[in-house]
């Protein structure tokens, strides 16, 4: 066909190939494009990991299959022979189905019968009830007008009609037993093949489920129409309706992000690559495979933390709705796997996403969302210790954090310094404290990265020198006072130092190395995503949560060159004098202790300190700093008079009142005229939160641009984000260097990077769960006056054990004891320790804390043990019964008084045994802790010298000779262990004598000593482990 | 030896350098008289519209970005995905320019020599709708898909983060074809460079037929024949919006800082920005007195310039140098003409004003949102 009849100036055969050639190019790009747009990573990981999965499945059929190797073949046979027996009946069973099916026919067609006739039935039925209905209104009308015949003209045909279907009926009930009776006879033939089925399949359930499991993974296991299927269901488009390859999401409606001001549940697809988290078997698997480490608490739906409620990134942050490894915000824990990501991944850093992923190492840092309250977490070690060393370090003094508030000023108070230390003392300390003591608390303000140059050390000194004059308004002390009426044995003073508790919390240790002097590059040791400082070589006591629990007061190394004699006694015997917020309890030590201790304590001179040279201070320096700060308040003119108008003392003052505000002495001091100074720091109570270009890096570029990096960096050097900034003396930065060590510094920024604003539904929240609030105030107390120091509570602490050296003789293990002892006795002996374990030399303090406060750490005790606090009736035991009298029998094989009092009645054995008054047991144990405990003293009380009471079972009371050994109320018992228990313990209530004989001991003590140990030792424990 | 080109390079793009560099060459390419005309034959400046000179200009746009991507600082500017559309602009625009100048240049040869242009089809200089243009115009299309197809793959759309207003990026860039008007709002208050330009710069398209009165240069590429109305155009189009474009991409950072090329986008960076208002060069700095309380007063000079430049400065022209064009376009037409001229012409008046004298408005009320 031409056209040339059409008239065109184009060559229509060009513009055709052009057509055709393009064409062919869209289509290809569209195939592209499917297959791009298909092409997902998480795809690439799941077909990675189903082949992993059919690798692991056919690992786990192979044990399963080893497993059942040795019975298989019985379990089989036997079903073999029973499938033969089954088909040996087989001309049987087949006329029977035969018959069946006969039957089975006539019963369809009689049943059908007999349901059509019901249905006309039920037509008639309704027909002649309508008669009636209407005949009745007719007679209201015009009574007896109709005829009565005409009446019902459905009666009869109903009746019949019934008669029919209940023969009808009999009919298909008749079918029906015939058919249930061939049946029956059917399943008599199966019935032993069944069996012998049923126990083949339970014996290889395992094998079964794996086989099935495999089928539906691994596609050289299905038949050819599923591989087609397997192959259709993940097509492009059709992959909507079911596919194997797809993304998995959890939404945890309690986990809240905030979009924009909107709140919106957490959308977690984690697991569309991270496919093995919650299954045991891929512990082993490379990642994204791998499955979660910790599956016992998290992840798993038996755990606290299931998936379907907690997802992924209420822990770990992160964007949970990326499906690939950039958009999910993955952060790197260190340079190497930063570059090793960028290589492997192209990772680059979201920088809009305002939860960036926790790198593994601070992943703690999200338990402090819910478990604000009570953050002292069994498996949060890292987060404890940051949240312990904030505490400590006085970091909420500054730094108001709303969620984990200070409770008092971390720092004693220098109201009346003058008392204690003299002023060449203090400036030199003020200066460089750790010069003193290596490990202070105390921060080093001066000396550091932004003010280290001439002018300012010259400034610093005068305003130390002005500061100090300050806190001496009555001028310097008198004289130093180290008159004998203080001191007194120094050697028995360190005995005693190390025996009755003051080293539950305080050491005294020479110098070790302290990190701050290593020559190491410190200050960017950090650099560039958490590159670790290198630490090997440098011996330096590595700081936990446990080694931290002796330093809750300071080293009390070089006493001797900081104060004097009568300052210390008096401190000794009562803390709260000097100090009223003190932490320091009292040990209700003897006048003649106290003095031995302060002896001792006085011994220890810091030499190097004594001959630092006093500083250097320049008059004019004082008048300069004046200036600036008056400049900074009043016009230039006006502030150059009013310095003028003041004398010496009062530009000492004004520079004193200056510092003191622009370093925040008060904040962590007492200071007075400064009863009302506001934190100076930066309120940290959502610093986990903070967007990334809220804080200043400065010129600092070599660390990476992360908001933990930043962290780091400012906790090793506070001062860096200065550094080459030209900035005037009163606006530079002045958070001090606490010289905190590598691992300090991680536990810190744990702590900090969980004080964030994320959201919460209130029932994930702790604090919401726990009735009584008192039970986290307790918590918070027996944290922070260091309980653990000298008891094991809660499974952590107790650490006076290794100073002690022997756990029998260290202070008692407080596991179980929220349901030990009876609150009011425990409320009564915390306000009045008495002497409980009458061969312990370390005592209980008396520590000042109002009722609420004990009331709270009571609760918190039972709530270690699930108990609420309850009151409870006296337990009073009925001596007549036959329970009672089998107790007395038992006790006395007990011979529980070998070791323990009986009121003031001493035990057999010698001191080192001694044990608790049993007299004192009514007032002070609940009576099922009690039978918990003779059951198994070692399980309560690990290293206990309690054995558990010898309890005769059933065999041994069964004997001939039995009546007459045990009498005829312990085999009453029926050697029912739980009962004798009960029974030793209803005679342990009734034990009669004195309580308290705390003097007792103490007079047997002074005049015996408590030297008892050593010379027993090596015979009687010998073979102790500890 | 490098190192010196790229300072030179960032020297030279800071804007008040290379917009007058570009003002002052731009009558060189696109002479609007015989003057330009002449030196730029003297010049031998028409040799770029010729396949050598295309092919010279485009080493040296290529040589430029290939310098980039081999600079660390530029090179994360340049593979920007958002970038990516204007790396290509820059190309086509050189392109298309080279090609109709080109074109234009034989044509205008061609007319010299009293020949018909090289478009003029025998016998009846016609083209048909349909096959002919339809058709055509329906492979390009399916061209044009393929090319965007292609794109969306290996450039993925540069999707980021939902927008968080609590963290928002600094620079905030408009998208690369709004960077123009963006870049204006330096210069001019909101309401003119946002709402009042870019309306006449629609409404001045739409009227550019209706301006037309010229007859010559009709389907077909020329210079010559129109060569005023061409400068006109194209200075407004490549300066003031490619141009602007183009700097808005690759030469503004943080804090709307200028950065050459080459330069590190330091967010530090501080630049003195003392802005003076015309009533405050003529109270407080001429006469050496306080700002009058009376706004209108106060702003009396602003309103006298601006009374000038809109008013009187038309009236003059048309009675001196554009006595001919007055004539030839008739009033309204030349009023119009004039409205959309003058206020194309305000903003390079409004820059430099801006880069020489730190001047912020003209008339400056912000009290009544009125800033000129």
């Amino acid at each position: 066909m031409k056209y040339n009849n059409d008239e065109r100036y184009w060559n229509i055969n060009l513009l055709n190939k052009w057509f055709s050639i393009s064409s062919i190019l869209f289509l290809l790009c569209f195939i592209w494009m499917f297959y791009h747009d298909n092409d997902d990573e998480f795809k690439r990981y799941q077909r990675e990991f189903r082949k992993l999965a059919v690798k692991v499945s056919q690992e786990k059929l192979q044990v399963a299959l080893d497993d059942v190797k040795d019975s298989r073949n019985e379990y089989e046979n036997k079903y073999n022979l029973e499938l033969e027996s089954y088909n040996s009946k087989q001309v049987k069973i087949d006329s029977l189905n035969s018959n069946l099916e006969y039957v089975k026919g006539l019963f369809y067609k009689a049943n059908m019968d007999y349901l059509f006739k019901k249905a006309e039935v039920d037509e008639l039925k309704y027909l002649y009830e309508d008669e009636i209905v209407h005949s009745h209104h007719h007679d209201d009308s015009d009574t007896h007008s109709k005829d009565v015949h005409n009446e019902y003209a459905y009666k009869e045909k109903y009746f019949s009609a019934l008669s029919k279907m209940d023969s009808l009926q009999l009919k298909k009930e008749d079918y029906e037993k015939q058919v249930l009776t061939i049946e029956q006879q059917l399943k008599d033939f199966r019935r032993t093949l069944k069996i012998s089925e049923d126990d083949l399949n339970v014996y290889l359930k395992e094998v079964n489920l794996l086989n099935t499991q495999l089928s539906k993974l691994d596609r050289s296991k299905m038949s050819y129409l599923n591989q087609l299927g397997d192959l259709v269901r993940d097509l492009p488009i059709l992959d909507f309706m079911d596919p194997y390859y797809k993304v998995n999401q959890v939404v945890a409606h309690d986990i809240k992000y905030d979009v924009n001001f909107a709140s919106v549940p957490s959308v977690d697809r984690c697991t569309s690559c991270h496919l093995g988290i919650d299954n045991a078997d891929y512990k082993d698997a490379p990642q994204p495979f791998t499955s979660h480490p910790d599956l016992d608490l998290f992840v798993s739906s038996a755990s606290p933390h299931p998936f379907e409620e907690y997802g992924c990134t209420s822990c770990h942050s992160g964007r949970g709705r990326g499906t690939d490894f950039v958009s999910s915000v993955h952060m790197p824990g260190s340079e190497e796997q930063k570059r090793e990501w960028e290589e492997k991944y192209q990772w680059k850093k979201l920088h809009h996403w305002l939860q960036p992923m926790l790198p593994t190492k601070y992943t703690q840092a999200s338990c402090f969302n819910c478990h604000e309250s009570q953050p002292m977490l069994k498996g949060g070690d890292k987060l404890a210790l940051g949240l312990t060393l904030i505490d400590k370090a006085g970091c909420n003094n500054c730094h108001h954090i709303d969620s984990y508030k200070t409770t008092r000023k971390s720092g004693p108070p220098l109201t009346h310094l003058d008392e204690k230390v003299n002023k060449d003392w203090v400036m030199k300390w003020i200066k460089d404290p750790q010069s003193f003591r290596y490990n202070t608390w105390m921060p080093h303000f001066f000396n550091q990265d932004n003010n280290s140059d001439e002018e300012s050390i010259a400034r610093n000194n005068a305003e130390i020198y002005a500061i100090t004059e300050y806190l001496y308004p009555d001028g310097d002390k008198s004289k130093v006072d180290n008159s004998s009426k203080y001191i007194g044995d120094a050697i028995n003073g360190e005995k005693l130092f190390n025996a009755v508790g003051c080293r539950g919390c305080h050491v005294v240790d020479e110098e070790t190395i302290a990190l701050g002097d290593v020559d190491v590059e410190y200050d960017m040791y950090l650099s560039k995503y958490g590159h670790e400082v290198d630490t090997s070589g440098v011996s330096y006591e590595k700081m936990n949560r446990y080694s931290l629990l002796k330093y809750q007061g300071p080293n009390l190394i070089g006493m001797g060159s900081k104060t004097d004699a009568k300052w210390i006694y008096n401190w000794i015997k009562n803390p709260e004098k000097y100090w009223p917020d003190t932490k320091m309890p009292n040990l209700r030590l003897t006048d003649q202790e106290s003095k031995d201790i302060t002896a001792y304590l006085l011994s220890f001179k810091n030499e190097d300190f004594d001959k630092v040279n006093s500083l250097d201070v320049n008059e004019e320096e004082l008048k300069n700093i004046a200036k600036r700060w008056l400049v900074k308040s009043f016009p230039v003119n006006e502030a150059n008079n009013k310095l003028d108008s003041m004398s010496k003392e009062e530009i000492a003052d004004y520079v004193a009142k200056k510092s003191i505000n622009y370093y925040g002495c008060y904040t962590c001091h007492t200071v007075d005229g400064f009863e009302n100074g506001k934190p100076i720091g930066v309120e940290l109570t959502t610093e986990g939160s903070k967007p990334l270009d809220k804080l200043d890096f400065g010129h600092i570029h070599d660390i990476a641009h992360t908001n933990y990096a930043w962290f780091e960096q400012k906790l090793a050097n506070p001062r860096i984000f200065d550094r080459h900034k030209i900035v005037a003396h009163e606006d530079k930065l002045r958070m001090p260097n606490f010289y905190f060590k590598p691992e300090e510094i991680e536990a810190i920024v744990t702590a900090i990077l969980g004080f964030t604003n994320r959201q919460f539904s209130d029932n994930k929240i702790i604090y919401n769960l726990v009735e009584d609030k008192d039970v986290f105030e307790g918590y918070k107390l027996i944290n922070q006056y260091n309980c653990q120091g000298c008891h094991t509570i809660d499974g952590f602490g107790g650490q006076i054990a290794d100073v002690i050296g022997k756990l029998e003789y260290s202070p008692p293990n407080l596991n179980t004891q929220g349901t030990k002892t009876q609150p009011d006795w425990l409320f009564e002996f915390f306000n009045n320790p008495t002497i409980i374990r009458p061969n312990l030399q370390v005592r209980m303090p008396s520590f000042d804390f109002t009722d609420s406060q004990w009331n709270a750490i009571i609760k918190a005790f039972q709530h270690m043990d699930d108990r609420g606090l309850l009151l409870e009736g006296h337990f009073s035991v009925d001596k007549m019964a036959s329970k009672f009298k089998a107790g007395e029998k038992l006790h006395t094989f007990g011979a529980c008084n070998n070791c323990h009092f009986y009121g003031e009645e001493f035990p057999k054995q010698g001191v080192q045994t001694w044990a608790p008054n049993l007299a004192l047991t009514k007032d002070r144990l609940r009576p099922e802790w009690v039978v918990r405990w003779l059951d198994n003293p070692n399980t309560i009380m690990p290293g206990t010298k309690m054995p558990a009471p010898y309890i005769p079972d059933s065999v041994t009371l069964a004997l001939d000779n039995a009546v007459s050994t045990w009498g005829k109320d312990v085999i009453a018992l029926n050697g029912d262990r739980e009962k004798m228990l009960e029974a030793i313990r209803d005679y342990i209530y009734t034990i009669e004598g004195k309580t308290d004989i705390s003097t007792l001991i103490k007079d047997y003590f002074k005049v015996n000593g408590y030297d008892f140990d050593s010379e027993d030792e090596e015979d009687d424990f010998e073979d102790e482990e500890w | 030896m490098i190192e010196t080109i790229k300072h030179t390079i960032d020297y030279i793009s800071a804007p008040t350098i290379s917009f007058t560099l570009i003002t002052v060459l731009f009558p060189l390419f696109f002479p609007p008289t015989d003057f330009f005309d002449k030196l730029n034959r003297k010049l031998r400046i028409y040799k770029i519209w010729t396949n050598a000179g295309g092919l010279i200009l485009f080493t040296l746009i290529s040589i430029f970005f290939y310098m980039g991507y081999t600079d660390p600082n530029f090179k994360i500017i340049l593979m920007k995905g958002d970038n990516f559309p204007i790396v290509l602009m820059i190309y086509t625009m050189f392109f298309f320019t080279w090609y109709a100048m080109k074109k234009s240049y034989i044509n205008d040869a061609r007319i010299e020599e009293g020949k018909k242009p090289t478009e003029w089809h025998d016998p009846e200089d016609k083209v048909l709708v349909w096959p002919d243009l339809v058709y055509i115009e329906l492979i390009a299309l399916i061209l044009f898909m393929v090319f965007l197809i292609v794109w969306a793959i290996l450039v993925p759309a540069p999707l980021e983060e939902p927008a968080n207003p609590a963290a928002t990026p600094n620079p905030s860039k408009a998208p690369w074809y709004f960077l123009g008007l963006q870049e204006m709002l330096v210069y001019f208050d909101p309401w003119l460079a946002g709402v009042l330009f870019p309306t006449l710069i629609i409404v001045g398209m739409c009227a550019i037929p209706y301006m037309d009165i010229n007859k010559k240069g009709d389907g077909y590429y020329s210079f010559k024949e129109r060569r005023v109305g061409y400068f006109i155009f194209m200075y407004g189009w490549l300066v003031l919006w490619i141009y602007l474009i183009v700097i808005g991409t690759f030469f503004r950072g943080p804090n709307w800082n200028f950065f050459g090329p080459f330069e590190y986008w330091d967010p530090h960076k501080l630049e003195v920005l003392n802005n003076v208002n015309l009533s405050e060069y003529f109270w407080v700095i001429g006469l050496g007195q306080p700002l009058p309380q009376n706004i209108l007063v106060r702003e009396s000079v602003g309103f006298l310039v601006t009374g000038l430049y809109v008013f009187v400065l038309p009236v003059v022209l048309a009675k001196t140098i554009l006595k001919n064009m007055y004539k030839a376009y008739g009033p309204t037409r030349y009023t119009f003409l004039m409205i959309l001229g003058l206020s194309m012409l305000s903003l390079p008046i409004k820059m430099y004003l801006r880069w020489i004298f730190n001047l912020k408005y003209i008339i400056g009320i912000p009290e009544w949102f009125f800033n000129i």
